[in-house]
């Protein structure tokens, strides 16, 4: 435990002076800041963008709008910020040698991939709660906020995500020991999600669905027991990719 | 008990055999020197005892108790300097020990002390700028200090002078030679002036075997009997005696002499002393020598 706590302080150390936790705070907030006012200056971007003769009506902007540019935003940039400013976690540490020093002094092998899901985790859920605190009070302020449905587990979706991602960014990283090797995993398996998506019948357990489904899940289109086996299959893909990080790991010469 | 032994122990990378049936024994409290060619398989040997790399035979002890990959429990015991030790760039050195200390199971005060203690005794106590800032030797430096952070029984250091500079090289001998009595140094290096400065014991390492183990002084004594040294009085004397066509014989002109190498000495010397007489040549000395510490490495590995 005490080598846990020390390995979580060093990590927290080493994102901040590395710049990774103020750049991952900054970008949330900004997409925070962004989303709801993005979705209210629609109507006015797209009136500058026509030309002269064309009319463009569109319905004045709704909180949905907000969300759904919010939802759009995290899908779209925030994910691949979050896998690019931590895809070097795992593999650095190997190409540069730095934890010889450590496991030579008895850092049990598991505590290092754990200590560094745990830290990047804390972060991913940090950046990721301010970012949709800032949407919500933005929107409050722009709109009347409607009623919603299963709000908690609507965010769930993204949040949960995001860590599927940072399991495989360290089973790559483990496995290949080098960057490439974790992005490589990481796109791998989101390529193989939207493969899987074609089929019909594998969409509603498929974790694609955490990030694809959530307006209709606010709006109520999509029933709670819809969400569940995606969540429940990322579940079970996180603790897979954990455990395979920490088997492979304990039988790596080094 | 010896602080470390190694009982056949057998290395492959691919078909490529390491280490063929090595046994060693390395008794506590000595500086001994691991030496070798580059490739030899130093490295090789040293991450085995830490676990970092599995064996394919053979038994490794560190204090009687096994080694075994993966988690090594016998690293308590020991502190360990790489050859290019690396670091987190963006840590200062007291946080560095931090960790190193944390992780090792120290307590609060024991690690402060001990930190403050070890960075004033390699010289680093008052430099407070981030290790990616630091010269080679510095980082060395510290690497001693992160190995002897937990008090190991056993240091082991990877060509620990091998990349520094002729007064880093000097620190870091100083340093290694002030721990003799206090704990077991096992260091590699090619560099055999360094062995002879510091180690009272050394193996040799050579086609994944120990070719030649002992104390250095029990080597060069038992391997005098391969060297006779003539000295003359001037060149011209030296000269005629070399032109005698010997096969094995190194001359040193400053002092006029001459080395001659042979497995039978006292045939050597026979042969010598009948040369001498017929070529009426009367030398100024003629003795057994001691071998230099190359001569040995050089009969081992050629």
């Amino acid at each position: 435990m005490k080598a846990y706590i020390a390995l979580i302080k060093k990590e927290a150390r080493e994102n901040w002076r590395t710049y990774k936790t103020p750049l991952l705070v900054a970008v949330f907030i900004l997409f925070g800041v962004i989303s709801p006012l993005f979705a209210k200056l629609m109507p006015e971007i797209l009136k500058q963008l026509a030309t002269t003769g064309v009319k463009i009506t569109l319905p004045p902007p709704t909180a949905l709008d907000s969300w759904a540019q919010f939802f759009k935003n995290m899908r779209q940039m925030g994910l691949l910020v979050l896998v690019i400013l931590f895809s070097g976690t795992v593999a650095t540490e190997f190409t540069r040698g730095t934890l010889i020093n450590l496991l030579t002094k008895g850092l049990p092998r598991r505590t290092v991939i754990l200590a560094k899901f745990t830290m990047t985790t804390v972060l991913w859920t940090s950046a990721y709660a301010l970012s949709v605190a800032i949407t919500t009070a933005y929107t409050a302020y722009y709109w009347t906020m409607p009623t919603y449905h299963h709000l908690i587990l609507t965010f769930s979706g993204p949040w949960l995500f995001g860590l599927l991602l940072i399991s495989l960014l360290i089973l790559g990283g483990i496995c290949f020991t080098t960057t490439i090797g974790s992005l490589l995993t990481c796109g791998g398996a989101v390529i193989l999600m939207t493969l899987i998506n074609i089929v019909p019948t594998w969409q509603a357990s498929n974790p694609l669905t955490l990030i694809t489904q959530n307006l209709a899940l606010l709006t109520g289109k999509l029933a709670v027991g819809d969400f569940w086996p995606a969540a429940l299959v990322a579940v079970g893909a996180i603790v897979i990719s954990l455990g395979s990080s920490i088997i492979i790991f304990d039988r790596r010469a080094i | 008990m010896p602080i470390l032994t190694l009982e056949h122990v057998t290395k492959r990378f691919g078909r490529q055999m390491v280490l063929n049936d090595l046994n060693l024994i390395v008794p506590e409290g000595r500086i001994f020197g691991f030496l070798g060619e580059n490739g030899a398989g130093k490295t090789t040997t040293m991450k085995l005892i830490l676990g970092l790399l599995r064996a394919d035979q053979g038994v490794i002890k560190v204090n009687g108790e096994p080694v075994t990959f993966g988690q090594t429990t016998t690293n308590r015991l020991i502190g360990y300097l790489p050859d290019v030790p690396a670091f987190y760039d963006y840590m200062r050195p007291q946080e560095y020990l931090q960790l190193c200390g944390e992780i090792s199971g120290l307590s609060k005060d024991c690690l402060n002390q001990r930190s403050t203690e070890l960075l004033t005794h390699v010289g680093l106590a008052n430099t407070h700028q981030k290790i990616g800032g630091f010269s080679r030797g510095m980082k060395q430096r510290l690497g001693i200090a992160q190995a002897l952070l937990n008090e190991p029984r056993l240091l082991i250091c990877d060509e620990p002078t091998s990349a520094l500079d002729p007064v880093g090289r000097l620190e870091i001998l100083d340093i290694l030679q002030q721990l003799k009595g206090q704990t077991t140094v096992f260091f590699s290096t090619h560099v055999l002036a360094d062995v002879e400065r510091i180690c009272d014991e050394i193996a040799i390492l050579h086609a994944g075997k120990i070719a030649l183990t002992g104390q250095i002084d029990d080597l060069k004594a038992k391997h005098a009997t391969h060297h006779l040294r003539v000295k003359f009085a001037t060149t011209a004397e030296l000269n005629q005696f070399i032109s005698l066509g010997w096969s094995d014989f190194q001359t040193d002109l400053v002092s006029f002499s001459v080395t001659l190498t042979a497995p039978d000495i006292l045939k050597l010397e026979m042969t010598v002393m009948q040369a001498l007489a017929t070529q009426q040549l009367t030398p100024i000395s003629l003795e057994r020598t001691a071998p230099t510490l190359e001569q040995l490495f050089m009969e081992v590995v050629q």
